[in-house]
């Protein structure tokens, strides 16, 4: 327990260090008061939106960015497992290895995303009131969800890349395949198949991406019918209510199996 | 403290290290010298859990090396070539990481460092050290805590004089301390000054073993009482790789005493 710990704090310390971290957080908060200022008025004048259609409107880029810089973050961090050496010549396994860095990013990912989003929450109950403001917060459950989930994707891809350059490359392929290539798949599994047998079908995709996967855990969340996607919107009504236990289980189980894969795959590596 | 019984390790159909045994035991300081490719590194590597060996065994203070891993793990220091963490890693983080690991007080690892002259360069990344700098720091940290056995892969590079004296000194050190020293290095001028036995590789064979004397004898270079003070080694060393493997391997039998 202690060498695990040992671990992480080393690992803590290294992803704190990161320079993009606290970019992360301010570009979070300015991304999201502007989507709370965006809304104008039917006679042109600008309003701060409440957390309803803030947090809607937050969703999409929740579940187009936060996956972006996490595949792309594991990416890179996977990758640089081959580079230690010194660590794997330590009394610790490699799949402690993995997960501590795994870990230690999601903490500090997490609590930029924590910071960024929450300052952005702040603003937005001083000036339209705290209405609806559980939303608001759901809406971060969701982004944590989706961050740690393409994280252990994204150190998957860099684990098993072993080059930065490919890890990166083969990371951004992946995020257009899971933001755009699994709707596209889906609108086409719409067209294709009777109405009748779409519905399992569309739930299947959806478990089998986890940026959907989120996006209709939200759109659940928020118990609103707002489109956001033609993938969320067919799914939402697929699910129903008990949906997002099996949206957040598959999201859970996005983190678990890539993060698994990762670790068996580098304490088979030879460095 | 260290054992390697027919340790092997090929990369698809190329042998990186030739079946290789070994002891070398508690208090014994063993120098594996060759040219490069010769091996030399991918034994260190291959002990140390940083590449999995294609067959064979080894063992590190009594524990399998690949069944046993974070066990044998546990008694060993190692240090590589490369620094082996990222540049912009801390100088205090890694100390307390390799601290905590191996349950070292962080007074006495800070201590280990300071013996090293390094105190002011603990907020330091290692990309901010100079080469010497780094190399004495991985020194501190792969002798810290209580290690029986010590992988030293080129110890002495990019050290000055200071420092490579810095090394023997570590080693000598280590070997007062009853660890098991296994080094690799291309300074034969420090192999001969400190290695009670000495491997010389090439092509991922061992070609010879034995004490300086003996290898002397098996590489035909003659060897009085009065060449310990100023040992020819260069001239042993380059008899040796000169006359191929095959050879060689008639005169690792006479090391041995097989064929004598």
């Amino acid at each position: 327990m202690s060498d695990s710990l040992a671990l992480f704090r080393f690992e803590l310390a290294a992803a704190r260090r990161g320079k993009a971290v606290p970019l992360f957080a301010v570009g979070f908060a300015l991304a999201s008061v502007a989507v709370a200022l965006v809304g104008l008025s039917a006679g042109g004048v600008v309003v701060v939106q409440g957390f309803a259609r803030t947090s809607v409107s937050l969703l999409q880029l929740v579940v187009w960015v936060v996956p972006m810089l996490a595949l792309l973050t594991g990416a890179v961090v996977g990758s640089e497992c081959h580079e230690l050496e010194l660590v794997a010549a330590l009394p610790v396994s490699r799949r402690a290895v993995v997960a501590a860095r795994w870990l230690a990013w999601s903490v500090t990912l997490g609590a930029a995303l924590l910071v960024g989003l929450g300052a952005a929450g702040v603003v937005i109950a001083r000036l339209s009131g705290g209405a609806n403001g559980w939303r608001y917060l759901r809406l971060i459950g969701v982004a944590e969800l989706v961050l740690v989930a393409t994280l252990a994707l994204g150190m998957w891809i860099g684990v098993a890349a072993r080059t930065r350059l490919r890890a990166v490359g083969v990371s951004v392929g992946v995020w257009f395949v899971l933001v755009i290539g699994v709707d596209l798949l889906a609108i086409g599994a719409l067209a294709i198949l009777p109405p009748g047998r779409a519905g399992g079908w569309l739930s299947m995709l959806l478990m089998a991406d986890p940026v959907d996967s989120a996006r209709a855990l939200g759109l659940s969340l928020f118990q609103t019918d707002v489109v956001a996607g033609p993938m969320g919107a067919a799914l939402r009504q697929v699910l129903g209510g008990a949906g997002a236990w099996a949206l957040a289980g598959a999201l859970v189980a996005w983190t678990l199996v890539p993060l698994a894969i990762a670790g068996r795959r580098f304490a088979r590596s030879d460095l | 403290m260290i054992r390697l019984e027919e340790l092997h390790k090929s990369y698809g159909g190329r042998m990186a290290l030739a079946p290789l045994s070994l002891d070398v035991a508690a208090g014994e300081v063993v120098a594996v010298v060759g040219p490069n490719g010769a091996g030399k590194s991918t034994t260190l590597r291959a002990l140390a859990g940083i590449i999995r060996p294609s067959g064979g065994q080894a063992w590190i203070a009594g524990h399998d090396i690949v069944m046993q891993a974070s066990a044998a793990r546990r008694h060993l220091g190692y240090l590589s070539q490369r620094p082996g963490v990222p540049l912009s890693t801390v100088v205090a983080d890694l100390l307390a990481l390799v601290a905590g690991v191996r349950g070292v007080l962080w007074n006495e690892a800070v201590e280990a460092v300071t013996a090293a002259g390094l105190e002011d360069r603990l907020g330091s990344t290692l990309n901010e050290l100079s080469g010497g700098q780094r190399q004495r720091v991985m020194l501190a940290i792969a002798t810290l805590g209580p290690i029986t056995a010590l992988l030293l892969d080129e110890p002495s590079i990019s050290l000055d004089t200071e420092g490579s004296e810095e090394v023997r000194l570590t080693i000598r050190r280590a070997r007062e301390r009853g660890a098991a020293v296994l080094f690799a290095s291309h300074h034969l001028h420090d192999v001969a000054a400190l290695a009670d036995r000495i491997l010389v590789m090439t092509l991922g064979r061992v070609i010879a073993q034995g004490t300086l004397p003996e290898l002397a004898v098996a590489a035909g270079v003659p060897w009085s009482g009065a060449d310990a003070a100023d040992p020819p080694i260069e001239r042993i060393y380059r008899a040796l790789l000169s006359r191929g493997p095959a050879a060689s391997e008639r005169r690792l039998n006479l090391v041995r005493g097989d064929a004598a």
